[in-house]
Parts: C-alpha cells; sequence; structure tokens
C-alpha cells in the first residue's frame, strides 16, 4: 500500500515535470520557428532584426529604429522609401521602421520607457511632445539641428525650457472645408465670420443635411478641434472662465441647439466627420489637409472647397501634426543622421506630397503647392496656427477643455457653469 | 517518517495536481498584482517614471480618487452595468441552454452557430454596435421607427442614459452564447435518469426545474456567475471603443478611467488605484463565491 | 429536462422554427456587417440605412489582402499559433488543476481557488507593463510566445471553475473501480476521468482558444514587428487616427468569422459527440 502511494507521487512528480519540461521544450520549438519567420520575411528585409536596440553591430550597419503611427498606406510607403534610399545611400546606419497604432502609441512608449525598450527615433503627435521631454527619454537637441526656416508654432511644439527636444515632421491645421454646390443652391455666400457661419448653416440645413460638423469627441482630438473657436474669441486655453471661453462655448451649443450641428459629432472622429461631408450628410465641416488624398479617391465628383474658419474678433486656427524626437541612450547619432537626411528638402517634398501634409519648413511650404491647389487655403491659414502648449500636463488640461465642449453640446451644463469646472480643473494643474 | 506521511495524505496528493497551473499564474499575474499595489502608494507620473525619486505617499492616492467626480460615477457605472449585463445575460443564455436542450433537429448545429459573436474581435463588436445605434444612419432607430415604437431618432450614444443602454445590449449579446454554452456543458452532466424517475414520480415541468436541473447545476450557475461578474466588471474594449467614456464621462468604467489615467495623463499611480479599487471590489466577490461554494463539502 | 424524451414530428418542425427565428434575431448584427461589408462607404452613410448594397462594393475584401505591411494569411497564421499555443497550455495546466480542486480537499485548497480568481481580477490595462518587463527579461519580447503565455493566463482561471464542477460530478465509484482494476490514481484520471470529462475539457479549450484569439492587447503590445501581429492587429488598418473605414473594417470582421467558423463546424460532430456521450450515468 505504502508503496503503491509512493510510485504515485513519482509519477505526480513526473507528470508535474513532464508538464513544465513540455512547456519549455514548446517554447524552444516555438522560439525557433519565431526566428525562422523573422529571417524569412523576405518582402521586408529591413524589419526582420528582432531585437533592435540589442543589435549593436549587424553586418548591415547600426541599427537605428523608428517608430510611427500612420496606418495609411500611403504614409507607409512613403516613408519606407524615404528608409531605403537612406540605408542605400550609406552603409553605417540600418534604419528600419516599426508600426505602431495610434490609439496604442502613448502607451507604448509609457511601457517601453518603464522597460527601457526604446526605438531610437519617435515620429510622434505634436502636443504630447512635452509631457515625453518631462518623462526625460528624449535627447536635447539644441543647436544641433537648424530651426530656423521652420514655422515658429511647430519648432514650440518640441522646445521646453528654451531647449530644443525634436523636429517638426510636417504641419496641418484645420480650415473650413464647405460643398460648394450646396452653397450655390441655398444661395449662400461663404462664410467668414460667426454669424454669417450660423447663417449659413441654417440656410444649409435640411432633412437629411446639417449645417456644419466638427469633430468633438472627448479627447485631445476634441480639443484640438474646438481650440480655433476658443482662441478666435481671444481666450486662451488656460483662462477660459471668461466673456470670451463662454462665448465660443455658447457658440458652440447654439449651433447644437438650433440643429445645424449634430449632437452626434461628439462620436464622429476627424475621419468620421469626413465621410459624413462626401456622403453629402453634411454641408460644411471643420478639418485638415489629410483627408483631401482621400476625398479626391473616394468621392471624385464632389465640388469642394476650403476656406479659413470663421472668426470671432479674429482669425484662428490650431497648428497639428507630427514630431520627430530622438531618444536619449538609443543610437542618438544614427538618429541624427538619419534626420538630417530625411529633413533635406527634396525628402521633404517627397513626403509631404505623399502624405498631404504641409512642410513644417516655411520656406519649402511657401512654394510646396500650385496658387490653385486645394491644399493652399491650408497654407494661408498656417498663419494663424497656433500650437497646443507644450506643457507636459497638456493632456490634463486638454481632458478639462475637451470635457466642457462636451458639456454644452449634450446639454448637460451651460456655458458659464462648463467654463467655471474647467477653470477650475485648469487652475488646479497650472498655477 | 511520520512526518512524511501526513505529508503524503491522500487528500495532499491533489496539491501535485493544482501546483503547475497555480505557480504559471503566480509568475505570470503574481508579479503585475504585487507591482500595481506597490505603484498605487507612489507618486508616478510622467516626470518620475523613468528617472527621478518615487516617494511613497501611501493612501494620498486613494484619498485623491474619493474626492475625484470621474471616479465616484465610473464605481457606480461599473457596478450598474456589471449587474444589468449579468441579469440579462444569463437568464437569456439559461432560456437558451434549456431550449436546446431538446432534442430537436437543428438544435445542436444552431447552438454551435450562436458561438459566432465570440469569434469576433471585441473591438470589431464595438465598433458594429455603434454603427447599429447610429442616430441617424443606424439601423436600430429605422427599425424601431418603421415599427411606430418612436417618433424622432434617439440619440442613442450622445445621450447619458441611453449610451449606458447602448453598451449593455452590445455586452450581453456577447454574454448569451458565454452563459448559454457553460450552462449547456452543465446540464450534460446531469443524468438523465433523474428525470425519467421523476416523470415517474409525476413531477411536472417546473417542479423537475427547480427540484432537480437547478440543484444540480448550482455549482456550474455559481462558477458562471463569478466569472461573468469579473469579466463584465472590468470591461476595457467595448466601453473604450463604442463610447471612450462619454458622452460626458457618463459611461466611464473604472477600468476605462484607470487606462485614461495611465496611458492618456500620465498619472500612473493614480491609475493604478483606481485599478486596485477594482481590485478590491472582486476581491469580496471572490471570496464570497469561495464560501458558498466550499460551504459543507470539507470533510 | 425532455432531453431523453422522444420529439414528435410536429414539435420537432415547431422547435426547429423558433431555433431559426432566434438564430435570425440573434445574428442580425452579423448580418448587418455583412451587407455593410458590400455597400459601398456612401451608401452607408445614406438615411435611411438600405438593407441590401444597391452597389455591390467588393473593394473591401481585396483591401484584407494585403495593405501596407499587413498580411491577413501572415497574420491568420500568427493567430492561429498563438492561439493553439495558448489553448494547450491552458489545457495542460488546467485539467490537473481542476481535478485537484475537485477531489482533494487539501490544505490552501480554498486559498488557491481564490488565487486563481485573483488573476483574472485586475484590468488588462495595468498588467501590460510588468508583462512587458518580464518577457522582455525572458527575452521572448517580440515573438508569438509572449503573447501565447499572456493569452493563457485568461483560460487557465476560466478552465478551472469550469472543469472542477465537472470532475466534481463525476461519481467517485469510478475512480474507485478504476483502482480496483490496477490504476493508480494518475492513469485513472488519465483513463478514466478524463475521457469522461471531454466535454467540459472542449468547451474549456474552445475558450481558452477564443480567448486567445479576440485578443488585441497583449498581441499588440508584446509583439512589435508586423509580421508577427494577430490577425486582431490588423483593425488598425480601417480603425485610426483618419476614421472608420466601415465597409473594410466589416469585411475585415466577415473575414476574421470565417477561417475559424469553419473550424468549428468541422469539429462541430466531435463536440457535439462529447457533449451527448458525456452525460454521466449515475
Amino acid at each position: 500500500m505504502k508503496k503503491k502511494k509512493i510510485v504515485a507521487l513519482l509519477t505526480a512528480l513526473a507528470v508535474t515535470i513532464g508538464l513544465f519540461a513540455g512547456c519549455g521544450a514548446e517554447k524552444e520549438t516555438e522560439d525557433a520557428s519565431g526566428t525562422a519567420s523573422n529571417t524569412s520575411g523576405e518582402s521586408q528585409p529591413e524589419e526582420s532584426e528582432p531585437e533592435v536596440s540589442e543589435a549593436e553591430e549587424a553586418s548591415a550597419g547600426e541599427a537605428v529604429t523608428i517608430w510611427y503611427y500612420w496606418e495609411t498606406e500611403g504614409h507607409q510607403v512613403a516613408l519606407d522609401q524615404v528608409i531605403q534610399d537612406y540605408n542605400a545611400s550609406q552603409d553605417k546606419y540600418e534604419v528600419t521602421a516599426k508600426y505602431v497604432p495610434f490609439a496604442d502609441f502613448k502607451k507604448q512608449l509609457s511601457i517601453g520607457a518603464s522597460a527601457d525598450e526604446l526605438p531610437d527615433i519617435a515620429i510622434l503627435d505634436s502636443p504630447d511632445h512635452a509631457s515625453y521631454v518631462d518623462m526625460g527619454i528624449f535627447e536635447d537637441l539644441t543647436g544641433k539641428f537648424d530651426v530656423g526656416s521652420y514655422y515658429e508654432g511647430a519648432v514650440n511644439s518640441c522646445t521646453v525650457d528654451g531647449k530644443l527636444y525634436g523636429v517638426p515632421f510636417g504641419v496641418n491645421c484645420l480650415a473650413l472645408y464647405y460643398n460648394e454646390d450646396m452653397l450655390n443652391d441655398a444661395g449662400c455666400k461663404v462664410p467668414t465670420t460667426w454669424d454669417e457661419l450660423k447663417e449659413t448653416a441654417k440656410a444649409l440645413t435640411t432633412e437629411s443635411v446639417t449645417g456644419l460638423a466638427l469633430c468633438s469627441v472627448q479627447n485631445e482630438e476634441g480639443t484640438f478641434n474646438f481650440v480655433p473657436w476658443l482662441w478666435s474669441t481671444g481666450a486662451s486655453s488656460y483662462d477660459i472662465n471668461n466673456e470670451n471661453g463662454i462665448r465660443a462655448l455658447a457658440f458652440i451649443q447654439d449651433l447644437v441647439n438650433e440643429g445645424v450641428m449634430s449632437k452626434e459629432c461628439i462620436n464622429w472622429t476627424q475621419g468620421d466627420v469626413m465621410n459624413q461631408f462626401i456622403a453629402g450628410n453634411v454641408a460644411m465641416m471643420e478639418n485638415g489637409p489629410w483627408q483631401i488624398p482621400t476625398m479626391q479617391a473616394e468621392a471624385p465628383e464632389l465640388n469642394w472647397k476650403v476656406t479659413l474658419i470663421p472668426k470671432d474678433s479674429e482669425y484662428s486656427s490650431v497648428l497639428g501634426g507630427e514630431n520627430y524626437a530622438v531618444i536619449n541612450g538609443g543610437n542618438v547619432e544614427g538618429a541624427l543622421d538619419f534626420l538630417t537626411y530625411s529633413t533635406s528638402e527634396e525628402q521633404v517634398k517627397f513626403m509631404m506630397d505623399k502624405f498631404g501634409y504641409i512642410s513644417a519648413n516655411q520656406s519649402i511650404a511657401e512654394t510646396q503647392f500650385e496658387a490653385d491647389s486645394p491644399y493652399q487655403p491650408f497654407v494661408e491659414e498656417l498663419k494663424y496656427a497656433m500650437p497646443r502648449g507644450p506643457l507636459a500636463e497638456w493632456p490634463s488640461v486638454s481632458d478639462a477643455i475637451s470635457l466642457a465642449f462636451n458639456q454644452v453640446i449634450t446639454g448637460t451644463a451651460t456655458p458659464e457653469d462648463a467654463a467655471a469646472e474647467a477653470q477650475a480643473t485648469i487652475d488646479s494643474i497650472v498655477k | 517518517m511520520g512526518k512524511m506521511k501526513k505529508l503524503f495524505r491522500y487528500e495532499n496528493i491533489g496539491i501535485l495536481f493544482v501546483f503547475p497551473a497555480f505557480l504559471y499564474m503566480l509568475i505570470f499575474v503574481g508579479y503585475p498584482i504585487i507591482r500595481n499595489i506597490i505603484l498605487s502608494f507612489q507618486d508616478v507620473n510622467a516626470g518620475n517614471l523613468v528617472k527621478g525619486t518615487k516617494n511613497f505617499i501611501l493612501f494620498d492616492n486613494y484619498m485623491e480618487l474619493f474626492s475625484d467626480n470621474v471616479f465616484r460615477s465610473s464605481l457606480s457605472n461599473t457596478l450598474r452595468y456589471t449587474v444589468l449585463c449579468l441579469v440579462f445575460q444569463f437568464i437569456i443564455g439559461f432560456a437558451l441552454a434549456l431550449f436546446f436542450n431538446r432534442k430537436f433537429t437543428l438544435a445542436k448545429p444552431i447552438r454551435g452557430i450562436l458561438l459566432v459573436p465570440w469569434m469576433i474581435p471585441v473591438t470589431v463588436t464595438a465598433l458594429m454596435f455603434k454603427l447599429l445605434f447610429a442616430t441617424d444612419i443606424g439601423v436600430i432607430n429605422y427599425l424601431l421607427r418603421s415599427l411606430h415604437l418612436i417618433d424622432t431618432n434617439v440619440e442613442w450614444l450622445t445621450t447619458p442614459g441611453t449610451a449606458m443602454f447602448a453598451l449593455i445590449c452590445a455586452n450581453v449579446w456577447i454574454g448569451i452564447p458565454f452563459n448559454m454554452i457553460l450552462i449547456s456543458t452543465g446540464l450534460t452532466t446531469i443524468p438523465g435518469e433523474l428525470y425519467e424517475s421523476a416523470s415517474i414520480d409525476g413531477a411536472n415541468k417546473v417542479q423537475t426545474f427547480f427540484r432537480i436541473t437547478l440543484p444540480l447545476l448550482k455549482p456550474t450557475v455559481e462558477s458562471v456567475l463569478v466569472l461573468g461578474f469579473i469579466y463584465t466588471f472590468k470591461v476595457y474594449d467595448l466601453v473604450y471603443v463604442m463610447t471612450s467614456g462619454g458622452p460626458v464621462n457618463s459611461t466611464h468604467m473604472l477600468s476605462t478611467y484607470s487606462y485614461k489615467l495611465s496611458f492618456e495623463m500620465f498619472k500612473y499611480s493614480k491609475g493604478s488605484a483606481v485599478a486596485n479599487v477594482l481590485l478590491l471590489i472582486l476581491l469580496v466577490v471572490g471570496m464570497s463565491y469561495i464560501k458558498i461554494t466550499t460551504e459543507g463539502e470539507e470533510k | 429536462m425532455d432531453g431523453e424524451k422522444r420529439l414528435s414530428r410536429r414539435n420537432n418542425i415547431i422547435l426547429c422554427i423558433i431555433s431559426l427565428f432566434i438564430l435570425c434575431l440573434l445574428l442580425f448584427p452579423l448580418y448587418w456587417a455583412l451587407i455593410t461589408s458590400l455597400k459601398m462607404e456612401r451608401e452607408i452613410f445614406q438615411n435611411p440605412p438600405t438593407f441590401y448594397p444597391h452597389i455591390l462594393n467588393l473593394q473591401s475584401y481585396a483591401a484584407q489582402v494585403e495593405t501596407g505591411d499587413f498580411n491577413m494569411f501572415r497574420s491568420f497564421a500568427n493567430s492561429f499559433l498563438i492561439s493553439l499555443g495558448a489553448t494547450v497550455i491552458a489545457v495542460l495546466l488546467a485539467v490537473p488543476a481542476s481535478y485537484g480542486i475537485a477531489r482533494y480537499y487539501f490544505k490552501g485548497r480554498k486559498f488557491m481557488l481564490l488565487a486563481f480568481l485573483v488573476t483574472q481580477m485586475l484590468p488588462v490595462s495595468v498588467l501590460l507593463t510588468p508583462m512587458f518587463i518580464m518577457f522582455k527579461n525572458m527575452h521572448v519580447y517580440n515573438t508569438w510566445i509572449a503573447a501565447m503565455l499572456a493569452d493563457a493566463t485568461i483560460g487557465i482561471p476560466f478552465s478551472i471553475l469550469i472543469l472542477k464542477n465537472y470532475f466534481a460530478s463525476i461519481p467517485k465509484d469510478l475512480e474507485e473501480a478504476a483502482y480496483l482494476d490496477g490504476c493508480n490514481r494518475f492513469t485513472a484520471f488519465g483513463r478514466i476521468l478524463i475521457p469522461i470529462a471531454r466535454p467540459g475539457v472542449m468547451v474549456c479549450a474552445i475558450f481558452s482558444f477564443l480567448y486567445a484569439w479576440g485578443d488585441l492587447a497583449y498581441g499588440m503590445t508584446f509583439i512589435l514587428d508586423q509580421e508577427k501581429r494577430p490577425i486582431t492587429a490588423g483593425i488598425f488598418n480601417f480603425m485610426g487616427q483618419y476614421g472608420t473605414k466601415w465597409s473594410y473594417l466589416t469585411a475585415f470582421a466577415v473575414v476574421t468569422i470565417i477561417p475559424v467558423a469553419l473550424i468549428f463546424i468541422f469539429m462541430q460532430k466531435y463536440i457535439v459527440s462529447g457533449m451527448t456521450s458525456g452525460a454521466v450515468k449515475g
């Protein structure tokens, strides 16, 4: 009997060990096949470095990795082209680019920072730049890069305490798109002021069409679309609870109450707004130049134009776009070498053209488009565009602004209350 | 030898069966749990995530949460959401399990097909429901209008109360197959003879259900409910995609708020504290489950 | 409950009709996904909505095959491997564990049961960073193994909780009879109990597989190379910074469902036979 028990116990141990050994063996084989698939990634051999930061000396040169978030195929192909040309142009460095989705980008950078597993270059959304500078993961580029000919706002977005922590990749801003046929049919002129905008929107609103749409989701994207209206009154991002700030909130609330702007805007991303516009459900929209290639491809017969965002007391728009940042502790020399290459006029022109972006370099931007190009109004609008922040706590400020904006749209607060609440939050962040 | 003998007691052999799985979970989830608890007592944000000192501020993050409106509403949202989802998906799932337990020709194929909602990534399901619930172009409003149940379109996802309703609908849709399949599996453990003898004794259907089916299914029902509670309580993808916690924070859940604090606003410690509150509530649920299920079974 | 009774032909037909009705009702969202995938983007935005595509658009399916550096077939294979690996780990570990918990009243049993539950109590978002650090130290970061190991942590506790009821419902006489036949505890477990519990094991395997199949967070966070990512990663091609492309997205849903559904239909016989013969004749 006793013997039986001991045998049983030994069997149990064997089973236990077997389980682990089984798993272990499986791991190893999977590992091997994982590596095998790495090396067999023929289509993109430059992406087959398994552990980039540790691969100090690959045969093709020192590894330099880039993280970016553009899911659009055209963007990926254009960036890839520049990288391949760069890799072919020299043999000291081997650049590879990894796609990290926009929704995951901030998370992946945070996790990567905790785990010390970061790329050498990140191409990130400009309002987040200051937060990562605060995190201390970006290299100080002051004096290493000449940004003298760049748009001031774009340079500001990567400057903290007078030090340059990045290089603007490309810029964009928001402007007003309008459906020209609808405007002509309703006998309206292109609006330039808030009052005209409201009148026009009313005239354009029908059973199936709403006059105006702007992305109002409760996040950075919504803030991006709201601040031009806020700034146009003379209010700043940090000073909302005053006559100007309240007027901006009240104006938007009024548009919704009058039925000329759909409440659904709080669920529409900028892309969704564009889709509504090309489907003919919306007559005017606030949106950026990056939509133009899609609009031209998906709705070639649609007759639309772009104009400045109508003003309250002054023209205003918001600066968007991406910045290059170099990660400290990574391959800084390699990263800088690549940046020098990719920011040269020839490369910038190529990429901006494919991206539907405007060069952050003003001297390039001004000759980038033909006079009748649909992009040209955006170059004009850029003169009035200001950056968000730069501030390490910008995400919290932005959260307060988009909340206020959403409260008035959904009618859950009056403009006065929404402004007061936002101000209280902002004051607790920015002293 | 006596000690050895005690260790090798019949019942203790069970540990050997359980230990590998236990060790696995301890390694892969135990460490994250402990790390998360430590993080919630610190003051980690963007400024000191990588370098700089991480100060222990003990319960400050938790205290801060109690005066945070969004936290309080996420807490009550999460509870309301979980309970409502659980009630509907369990009842419907149970009913369907009983229905498909009858031996008609299509029972098995259709029960199999009903599992399909589980094969779709939750993110895609969430987007699909967002489309179904859209105000102007959504088919749900269209159907309700055609049936003259509503006159004007309901702004499902842009009104606080109805947004929660839409989320619950989506979650129940995913949850029905889950409950149905697990209860169906539980039903197969009930010996058919019991029903035969019950019908010989003249018991009617309702009596057999309450006297035989339900008591014998109790362990399954308890497991399904506790798992359902845990999975629903920490819902993330569905809410993030369908409403992102909006409109005006009205559908924020503890998990979405924790994510937002950690990865969008760089308040890592506060985000961890929210996650730990979630854990604490689930711990109470888990302990009650253990207490109920193990009561009286020990010899 | 009426399971063992023979149904009359008329009842059979009525029940079939009711079940078809339930099927249509519950799968309506899927029908909507299917027709949305076949519509032009502009028709999707039409008010009122159309119940079938007025202009057939197959472009959305063509786009699935290869978009940017996302390759659907490769991603499908990745997902399949990851899910299979996670399922194997989960089943291998959970089946003995649930038997141990169901049959042996050892010290610390309650604690272990609670511990398994606790591992499911944190939202995925806070698990990501520590897991990432661990996988990096284990040198499995950016491989399928990382996703497999992480996905199995969902399947294991789930399977234990479901299977322990199964093992508990198997009469002890069966085991004792096996001992008399010369089996020890472990051979009895392997030869007698697992076959009886097969429907439960199958269901646990299915759910472990599906949990891993639907996973997005682990696969995206722990695998950085697009060519190693699971199929769920493809969703970002159609939902991102530039808005949702509904036709592409729903086509993506349809395409991801079909292979899994086919596997399940193919395996249906196996699953179903398990379910019917599984009933324990006490």
